[in-house]
């Protein structure tokens, strides 16, 4: 089996992930669509990995493992945060930093 | 009897239709608690895509750290948060936005896949990627980064912390 299906795979979830964030108001949403593309470059370390015929690739995955592990826990409080201040989980709301003064 | 590579075939296949229904999923439905359980799908499949590449420890993290721990995390806030119908976002037409998006985002795909496929296609025969392998790796050549990765969740978790408990008492009024 070639490694092009799953090139395309890869292509194909970075695109949803992308289509999450930019399309969806639910802020658990966007979090989880940006996990995926997280995901999908971490899945794409691990094709090279076997492409290349290099172990390194899947020590980089390993630690972008971690980092994900740590965007979630900061992302969850900062949601947690916000629904208690607000009220409201639409990202239409938290505009504060974008007015200009 | 089948061969090696049908074999394959199949396996990536099933896992393909659970990945990309499991997101699929994720982005189009309106209750928080369907978009987490696409997300679980999505991320079991991808645990058995790098069984499937050979790749046994990624595999074993993978279950262990992103559904053992992130999906779960994220399903336990979505329930302790706790949001009524009249605190989620109204998106009525959700499903024109991302028809849209979809169109606009459709040439980057294109674009991202022609540009991962001038690499070599064929698979080397490296044999699997076990904990030996990566450990040996790990301490060798990447020790730095691993250091500066554990500093990095120690000071995640304290932040989570302080952003995420409640305000003092005297502080509110």
């Amino acid at each position: 089996m070639s490694a092009n299906p799953f090139f395309l795979l890869v292509a194909i979830l970075f695109s949803i992930g992308l289509i999450g964030v930019t399309s969806r108001k639910n802020l658990f949403v966007v979090y989880m669509s940006i996990e995926l593309m997280l995901s999908s470059v971490n899945l794409l370390l691990a094709i090279l990995s076997q492409v290349l015929g290099d172990a390194n690739a899947s020590v980089i995955a390993l630690l972008l493992i971690a980092v994900i592990a740590a965007e979630a826990a900061l992302f969850l409080a900062i949601i947690t945060h916000l629904y208690r201040e607000n009220r409201t989980l639409d990202s239409d709301k938290f505009k504060n930093l974008s007015k200009v003064r | 009897m089948l061969d090696h590579n049908t074999l394959e075939i199949i396996v990536f296949s099933i896992l393909t239709l659970f990945m990309v229904g499991g997101s699929l999923v994720m982005i189009s439905s309106k209750q928080t608690v369907f978009s987490a359980f696409g997300f679980l799908l999505s991320m079991i499949a991808l645990g058995g895509m790098f069984a499937l590449l050979n790749n046994r420890f990624l595999s074993i993290a993978q279950i262990m750290v992103s559904v053992g721990a992130i999906v779960i995390l994220s399903m336990l806030t979505i329930l302790t948060v706790n949001a009524k119908e009249e605190n989620l976002p109204e998106e009525k037409n959700k499903f024109k936005l991302i028809f849209i998006s979809a169109i606009i985002v459709a040439p980057f795909t294109f674009l991202l896949y022609k540009s991962l496929t001038t690499l070599p296609e064929h698979f080397t025969k490296m044999g699997t990627i076990n904990s030996k392998v990566i450990g040996s790796l790990l301490f060798s050549e990447w020790v730095l980064p691993f250091e500066i990765v554990s500093i990095l969740l120690l000071s995640a978790m304290l932040g989570a912390i302080i952003i995420a408990k409640d305000k003092l008492k005297g502080k509110n009024s």
